[in-house]
């Protein structure tokens, strides 16, 4: 997976274009995780507090 | 002993409701948000296939969240108290906390970082893009410049992606229905902030009956 996206130019030389949209799943994912590990977190302390 | 009297006084003072969040205050964040979703839409959207003229839409929408954050920061810097977002380390081990937790306060922070950086950078970009403001001039920085510029302005758009979700699930969550509340109707109950908030560690509270 790239992180950037980078083209070439007219001379060869690498030119940088800008952020992968390969990471796009990757931002949705982060914020899923961190949903789904408050959610389990959640269901321990209450188990503990039970 | 002093001190003791002091918080029980502060305490017994509060009253039924208590205003979190001026009118003023919760128009702009429910501005910023409709100005985050439509960029987000109408810069992510196209990114996963889905084809409109999105341009124009964005940079209005762009226009408006910028206006917003230069409203927020003369705000902030008049008329709030800055040291409500300051984070120190007792707050981590605290019960209660003062106007907010932690978690509220890196969320603004993370949210302002990632404002500013896609704001700033969208700014520049406006060189690229017809508007009644300026001539278009795609040659106003070097190809390597531009390249960096919107790899931030990408950064941005990602961090917001995260950031949104986390925001509002914890915004919609029923233990911070409070927080909810009191961002659309400005207050809490007294037992609401007697239960997760030391009234002597929220500066500069304003309550109302």
């Amino acid at each position: 997976m790239d992180i950037l996206r980078v083209s070439r130019d007219v001379y060869g030389q690498e030119v940088l274009e800008g952020v992968s949209w390969d990471l796009l799943p990757v931002a949705v994912g982060i914020g899923v995780l961190v949903i789904i590990g408050h959610v389990i977190w959640r269901l321990m302390r209450g188990k503990r507090g039970a | 002993m002093a001190q003791a009297v002091e918080a029980a006084a502060a305490t017994a003072a509060v009253p039924d409701r208590v205003q979190r969040h001026a009118a003023v205050d919760r128009v702009f964040h429910w501005l910023t948000a409709v100005a985050v979703l439509v960029l987000m839409g109408t810069g992510l959207l196209p990114v996963v296939g889905v084809k409109f003229d999105w341009v124009p839409i964005h940079w209005i929408a762009g226009v408006l969240l910028v206006l917003l954050v230069l409203f927020h920061i003369v705000r902030a810097l008049g008329w709030q108290r800055i040291r409500c977002l300051w984070i120190s380390a007792g707050e981590f081990s605290a019960t209660r906390v003062g106007k907010y937790s932690v978690a509220q306060k890196l969320m603004h922070h993370a949210m302002t970082l990632m404002v500013l950086a896609a704001a700033i950078t969208g700014v520049l970009m406006l060189a690229k893009v017809d508007t009644p403001f300026f001539e278009r001039n795609p040659y106003l920085f070097s190809g390597a410049t531009w390249g960096v510029i919107y790899m931030v302005h990408g950064f941005a758009a990602l961090a917001a992606v995260t950031l949104v979700i986390i925001h509002v699930y914890f915004g919609l969550i029923p233990e911070n229905r409070m927080y909810l509340r009191a961002m659309i109707r400005g207050w809490v109950t007294r037992e609401e902030l007697l239960t997760r908030h030391d009234p002597n560690r929220w500066p500069g509270r304003k309550s109302r009956q």
